[in-house]
């Protein structure tokens, strides 16, 4: 059997461990969040170097991307290098491939997506792909990057002036404690009701992006809106069921109800390859997703016909 | 190096100001943020700097002004370095000769200042 370890600097309360076949080889999945501490997720990181398949660094990017130009994430390359032997990944790998995919997918096969839709995509830097796709379709578009993280009430809404602000923020941002950009530990744990920014969701059909920043501010009602996401929990889908969402889509697969984050399934697939991240590389990466075929997950909370 | 004086520490914060101003773009991302923020040089005991920012604008006076949101900690060259643009707050905030008191979305929020005007 295969062994991946997720290291999450998410919740523990979302811990998890499940055991899945692959193309016929069995795998362990196995999440373990250190609630914020990231001296804790190294040393989780060091103890299981070399003991597993494959790392998967969760709740923390180790690069941000826009228009071409990759940010390196201090904390993130810190967890990145704890892992000497053990191939380490933050799913970016497969991040763009799976994404953006999911966008087409949604358009071709489904009545969710058209060019009309109106989209927030709560963070952009860390899902460009997704973010091209979007815009590639002609969707109307508030990227929510300085909304999200920053509480700036300030929507972007063109991929130039999105790399634009990127390129004077984020070589600076990208050094700071990834806990002052992103909720980790308990703060995942808050009740995400606040009306704050809530005329940006009001604004828009869909809800796309990282499930903790949809979170941070999801109104009591988001009635007729679906969220695009990932790392959902059953707990999660029965908030977002209560709240009036139509669907949940998420981009990667269900396991054992809930959707792993991308590092998770990049980890996944560089145990299943038995290579390095670096010798899969791009293309290696886009033929094993194929191998794998993984579509969008998408769950009708409302139990009306589905899309 | 000759010590910074209480002169430069103004001039500074009179570049800072017009900066912030003419930066249509900030002024929008800002025009939520009213905050008081107390600029304290550890090496010019005497010297009193109080920044306001209102509805995207910013001013500043030469006092202290009741309780601050933010207070903003450093040696004269460091505060008057980030405030030319000179340096970011990062590496100084990271090696602790900058402090940052305040709530965490502030300290952040004021770092994103800083940055949208002097970041490349």
């Amino acid at each position: 059997m295969k062994h991946v370890l997720g290291v999450s600097l998410g919740s523990s309360q979302r811990d998890h461990t499940v055991q899945v076949s692959m193309l016929g080889e069995a795998i362990e999945l196995s999440r373990r969040g250190t609630d914020g501490d990231l001296d804790r997720a190294e040393q989780l990181i060091r103890e299981h170097d070399g003991k597993v398949d494959a790392i998967g660094l969760g709740g923390i990017d180790v690069y941000f991307f826009a228009r071409g130009e990759r940010y390196v994430v201090r904390d993130g390359l810190r967890l990145m290098q704890a892992a000497r032997v053990t191939p380490a990944v933050d799913g970016s790998g497969i991040k763009d491939t799976l994404e953006r995919d999911a966008v087409r997918y949604l358009l071709k096969e489904t009545d969710l997506l058209r060019p009309t839709t109106r989209v927030l995509m709560v963070s952009a830097v860390d899902r460009f792909g997704m973010a091209e796709a979007f815009v590639e379709i002609g969707c109307p578009i508030v990227f929510g990057d300085l909304i999200f993280s920053a509480g700036m009430p300030y929507p972007i809404t063109t991929l130039d002036e999105l790399a634009d602000i990127a390129r004077r923020i984020l070589p600076e941002m990208a050094k700071m404690p990834f806990t002052m950009l992103y909720p980790t530990g308990k703060e995942q744990e808050r009740e995400g009701s606040s009306a704050r920014f809530q005329e940006y969701y009001d604004a828009a059909d869909v809800i796309a992006g990282d499930w903790h920043f949809i979170r941070k501010y999801l109104p009591p009602r988001v009635a007729g809106k679906w969220i695009l996401t990932n790392t959902t929990t059953a707990k999660d889908i029965a908030e977002l069921r209560e709240r009036g969402a139509t669907h949940v889509v998420t981009t990667t697969p269900e396991m054992a109800g809930r959707s792993f984050g991308t590092n998770v399934i990049e980890a996944m697939l560089v145990a299943l390859s038995g290579k390095r991240p670096e010798e899969l590389g791009h293309e290696g990466y886009a033929e094993w997703l194929k191998r794998l075929n993984l579509e969008p997950r998408i769950e009708n909370l409302q139990g009306g016909s589905a899309s | 190096m000759t010590q910074a004086t209480a002169d430069d520490l103004y001039a500074a914060l009179d570049l800072f100001r017009g900066k912030v101003n003419e930066n249509q773009r900030l002024r929008a991302m800002n025009r939520d943020w009213n905050r008081d923020i107390a600029v304290v040089a550890k090496d010019l005991p005497d010297v009193e700097a109080w920044i306001r920012m209102r509805a995207g604008e910013m001013d500043w006076e030469r006092q202290q002004c009741g309780d601050p949101h933010i207070v903003l900690t450093a040696p004269a060259d460091v505060l008057i370095g980030i405030f030319k643009g000179e340096r970011t707050p990062t590496e100084p905030y990271l090696d602790g000769s900058l402090t940052l008191r305040g709530s965490q979305e502030d300290v952040l929020r004021l770092d994103f200042v800083s940055l949208m005007i002097w970041g490349e």
